[in-house]
């Protein structure tokens, strides 16, 4: 974090300021409490500017410029499921509600608890400095569900965990334990009323031998901030697909950080960014192939219309003995507006000798050529454009395959394009 | 196969452990005391002859340097530099500038004729046989025609060779030192004009105490008749290499021009920080080419030198060019992103680069396009090659403004890794504000594939050799690019250190 920051900005000192005033009112043991102190430490040194490599086109300082207070009263309901069916674990202005009803194979707790018994204190551990989200997750985490799958459970209906909020600020916990030869389909989803501010940390263990399909959809109000991270260990032969869209928020940082622990897993990201306004979405990977044997893919969309600024970096690390890693990772932006503006950084950093890595990166217009060819078939411009932009994103979608999920996103696509189209 | 065997051969010779050019020649030299500060400053203006206004240009980026930070976020790691421990001047002795080659020092002369490089223009010309001991100049492209150099030894400019033919057609060859005394006009209306005495830390620091460098100056409408070369050794002990060239082209101008450089093998490392400023005016075309060679330490990492170089050229008019080609194999370190600023409508960047890193080395480096006018294109072709323990990265970066409409950039950056102690990365930053602008960037990483050397292999060709040749195919997009001449001394230096990468 920025070591030379002597003065605090307003949202630094506002952050300070709730800590101080919350500080006891917080969930936690002693553990947990000493946990939190040294992240607010964290904080005192001041929030990442662009100075900070990881935070190179998100600076964070500079970007967060307000802070809102704690509401936890605030009106919050429950949305229906993103997926028909899904069984819903409700989380309303940063409180775990409801319980699930039997679903075979699935135990859930309250974060709340584990925090307040010391049992998450371990888990409570910023990566490092540069580790805002971390630190800011850790210092005000209070609530979430801890959800375990045994092995051998396959879901026949996806889970799905669904934060809604209506202003104030919101920092969960989802620490998700997937067993092993588990078949799960889950879905993270964020949205609200009045924009507030939210932090939530993700930690998913993959088991041996599973397959998982994570969707998490961002849809928060226009001026809300995001800031989450993801963060997953993919046991032994084990495949997990993840997929992120965001469609809302001012300020936004998704972080997904992937570690292959187990030979012959595969990881897969498909994103679909779709941005307008005035917001400032940044998805931020960084993918570790520590073993041999691993595979990956990665293909990120984009859309920035009005005065939007889109970001994604993306880091491919191999290590030395994760031999006959075969990685490839790709970001396609479609700039739709002069005042737009889209910032990419797909980095390898490759320390093993036998590996096929790549990846691609455009940033571009509409093709001309395409549109012509619509025009030229009597479909006007505007009807033209909008299905090649929706062509482009729906290729991404309809690569996972499950038509239940292709059905919920494509009609989350186009409820944006409804409202911003 | 007797070109392949010459490959292999250049090979082994410029395996680290057989850097031929870091023998020490034994030249009185005189030598600013060790340290840096405003005194050393004036010493160094003093001993140079220069007017006030060069002095007080130092002197005010020596008071910014003070308030700089060393930059941390290259991929290379060193200790830290003890900046007051190297001598900020060495000179040769006797050598108040440069003058002409009946004047050089004859112990001067044979040092570059060691390094192949012949200064006596006039028997080149006349086509008279060379002197003994330049047998291994033919591998060479200062051998092989009508260059004009100018050579730098430590801190000064020696000799600048056929300045009166190029007189003629009006171009300006010399020593920068010698610039700022005689053109001071172009000196103060360009300098700084592209790399700002603000710029970074090891360009501000340059800005402070560069000693010498080349100056260029090609007036409107005149082709250069000759490559234009400039060689750098580097000799002494302990001393810091700062030179700071500067190369425009009028409207309507061409030139190309090399660089090249070596150092005697040493324990400990030393340090190299050059500016190089480009300006290309309405429809001028720059083409800048190096074979960097610095000496890149030894087996075990020890000693080397450390490159951390600025070179930018400003497309300031419209449809001008300029083009970096870069084939980089020494320096234990090299911190280098030779950039374009394409602030003239149509106007076009472009860079090539071969980096081969072996033993210790670490690279990071790469370029920045950045686009400012209207239809600017530019492509990047970058080739890293890493064996041994080294680290060589890729880092670039395209950006285009709001008003660079149409702006448009292909990057292709590959990576080749031989051996797995070696590492591989590719940092490129892509940042588009307009909607006008078609960015392409793809990288690679992987090794010479089994499939590809069974293929060698099976035609009777011997493992080495067809790694050999694999390699050579995987860098011709940037040989290429290459001046002809250029162009077979660096295939041969990318023959590289296969030795002992093979299995």
């Amino acid at each position: 974090m920025n070591m030379h920051a002597q003065m605090h900005t307003a949202a630094e000192k506002a952050l300070l300021d709730a800590y101080d005033q919350r500080m006891a009112d917080l969930p936690g043991d002693s553990a947990v409490a000493v946990k939190r102190d040294n992240a607010i430490e964290m904080l005192k040194a001041g929030l990442p500017t662009k100075r900070i490599e990881a935070w190179h086109y998100t600076d964070l300082r500079r970007l967060l410029t307000s802070v809102p207070d704690f509401e936890p009263a605030g009106n919050a309901k429950a949305l229906d499921p993103l997926i028909e069916g899904s069984a819903v674990l409700a989380i309303l202005n940063g409180q775990t509600t409801g319980h699930l009803n039997n679903v075979e194979g699935v135990t859930v707790e309250r974060v709340f608890e584990k925090l307040q018994n010391g049992s998450l204190a371990p888990a409570l551990e910023p990566d490092g400095n540069d580790d805002a989200i971390g630190a800011l997750n850790t210092a005000f985490v209070s609530d979430g569900w801890h959800v375990t799958v045994a092995d051998g459970t396959e879901l026949t209906t996806p889970l799905e965990l669904q934060d809604t909020q209506d202003g104030g600020q919101v920092h969960l916990g989802l620490p998700v334990h997937i067993g092993n030869s588990v078949k799960a389909t889950i879905v993270e989803r964020h949205a609200g009323k009045r924009p507030g501010l939210t932090s939530c940390v993700t930690n998913l263990v993959v088991g041996d031998d599973s397959e998982v399909l994570w969707l998490i959809v961002q849809e928060q109000p226009e001026a809300a901030t995001h800031l989450a991270q993801f963060n997953a260990w993919i046991g032994k032969n084990a495949r997990l697909t993840v997929f992120v869209m965001n469609s809302g928020g001012k300020l936004v940082r998704q972080e997904i950080r992937v570690i292959t622990k187990g030979e012959g897993s595969d990881f897969q990201l498909r994103g679909i960014n779709l941005l307008a306004g005035e917001t400032h979405t940044d998805v931020t990977m960084v993918l570790d192939h520590a073993v041999p044997n691993t595979t990956s893919r990665e293909l990120i969309r984009n859309i920035v219309t009005g005065r939007a600024h889109g970001v994604f970096q993306g880091r491919i690390n191999v290590h030395q003995i994760a031999q006959k890693t075969d990685a490839k990772m790709a970001c396609n932006t479609l700039l739709l507006s002069d005042d737009g503006e889209f910032s990419t950084k797909p980095e390898l950093e490759i320390f093993a000798d036998d590996v096929a890595c790549g990846h691609g990166a455009t940033v571009t217009e509409i093709d001309k050529n395409h549109l012509f060819y619509l025009m030229a078939r009597g479909i006007d411009e505007k009807t033209a454009r909008g299905l090649l932009v929706k062509a482009f994103l729906a290729e991404v979608i309809e690569e996972l395959e499950v038509e239940s999920v292709v059905e919920a996103l494509e009609s989350r696509l186009d409820a944006w394009f409804a409202t911003h189209g | 196969m007797p070109a392949v065997q010459e490959t292999i051969d250049t090979v082994r010779k410029i395996d680290v452990d057989q850097y031929k050019y870091g023998f020490e020649t034994e030249i009185e030299t005189d030598k600013a005391p060790k340290g840096l500060d405003e005194d050393i400053i004036r010493f160094i203006s003093a001993k140079k002859n220069e007017p006030d206004w060069m002095l007080q240009w130092r002197l005010e980026a020596f008071r910014r340097w003070l308030t700089l930070e060393e930059p941390s976020w290259a991929r290379v790691e060193y200790p830290k530099i003890d900046f007051q421990d190297l001598h900020y001047y060495a000179a040769p002795k006797n050598q108040t500038g440069p003058r002409s080659l009946d004047e050089v020092d004859p112990e001067l002369l044979k040092v570059y004729e060691k390094l192949g490089i012949p200064l006596r223009e006039q028997e080149i010309l006349a086509g008279v046989q060379k002197p003994n001991g330049e047998a291994e100049a033919s591998d060479n492209v200062y051998a092989s025609g009508r260059v004009a150099v100018d050579a730098v030894f430590d801190s000064v400019s020696v000799v600048t060779t056929f300045k009166e033919e190029l007189a003629k057609a009006g171009v300006i060859f010399c020593s920068i030192s010698e610039a700022i005394r005689e053109h001071p006009e172009l000196v103060k209306k360009y300098l700084g004009s592209v790399v700002p005495t603000t710029d970074n830390f090891y360009a501000t620091l340059n800005s402070a105490v560069f000693t010498d460098g080349s100056f260029v100056f090609v007036p409107k409408g005149v082709r250069c008749p000759m490559e234009l070369s400039t060689y750098f050794r580097i000799n002494e002990k302990n001393t810091g290499q700062f030179e700071r060239t500067l190369i425009i082209a009028e409207e309507g101008a061409y030139v190309s021009y090399l660089e090249g450089c070596t150092a005697p093998q040493r324990d400990e490392n030393q340090l190299h920080a050059a500016v190089v400023e480009l300006i290309a005016l309405d429809d001028a075309e720059i083409k800048y080419s190096t074979v960097q060679n610095w000496y890149p330490g030894d087996a075990q990492g020890k000693g080397g030198i450390y490159n951390f170089v600025t070179k930018r050229g400003d497309c300031r008019g419209h449809r001008s060019k300029i083009s970096w080609t870069q084939v980089e194999t020494g320096s234990a370190i090299t911190w280098k992103y030779p950039s374009c600023i394409l602030r003239g409508d149509d106007s076009r960047g472009e860079f090539y680069s071969i980096a081969v890193s072996n033993g210790y080395q670490q690279i990071d480096s790469g370029t920045k396009m950045i686009h400012l006018g209207k239809n600017t294109s530019s492509r990047i072709i970058s080739k890293g090659i890493a064996a041994g323990f080294s680290q060589n990265t890729y880092r670039g970066q395209v950006t285009a403004h709001r008003k660079a409409t149409n702006a448009r950039n292909f990057t292709n950056c590959d990576s080749l890794l031989i051996g797995d102690q070696c590492g591989a990365h590719t940092v490129p930053y892509i940042e588009a504000k307009n909607a006008t602008a078609k960015f392409e960037h793809e990288a690679t990483t992987s090794k010479i594939s089994e499939d590809q050397k069974f293929y060698v292999m099976q035609r009777g060709i011997p493992e080495e050799e067809a790694i050999a040749l694999i390699v050579n195919g995987f860098v011709k997009e940037v040989i290429q690019e290459l001046p002809m001449e250029f162009a077979v001394e660096a295939q041969k230096l990318i023959g590289i250190s296969l030795e002992g990468s093979v299995g």
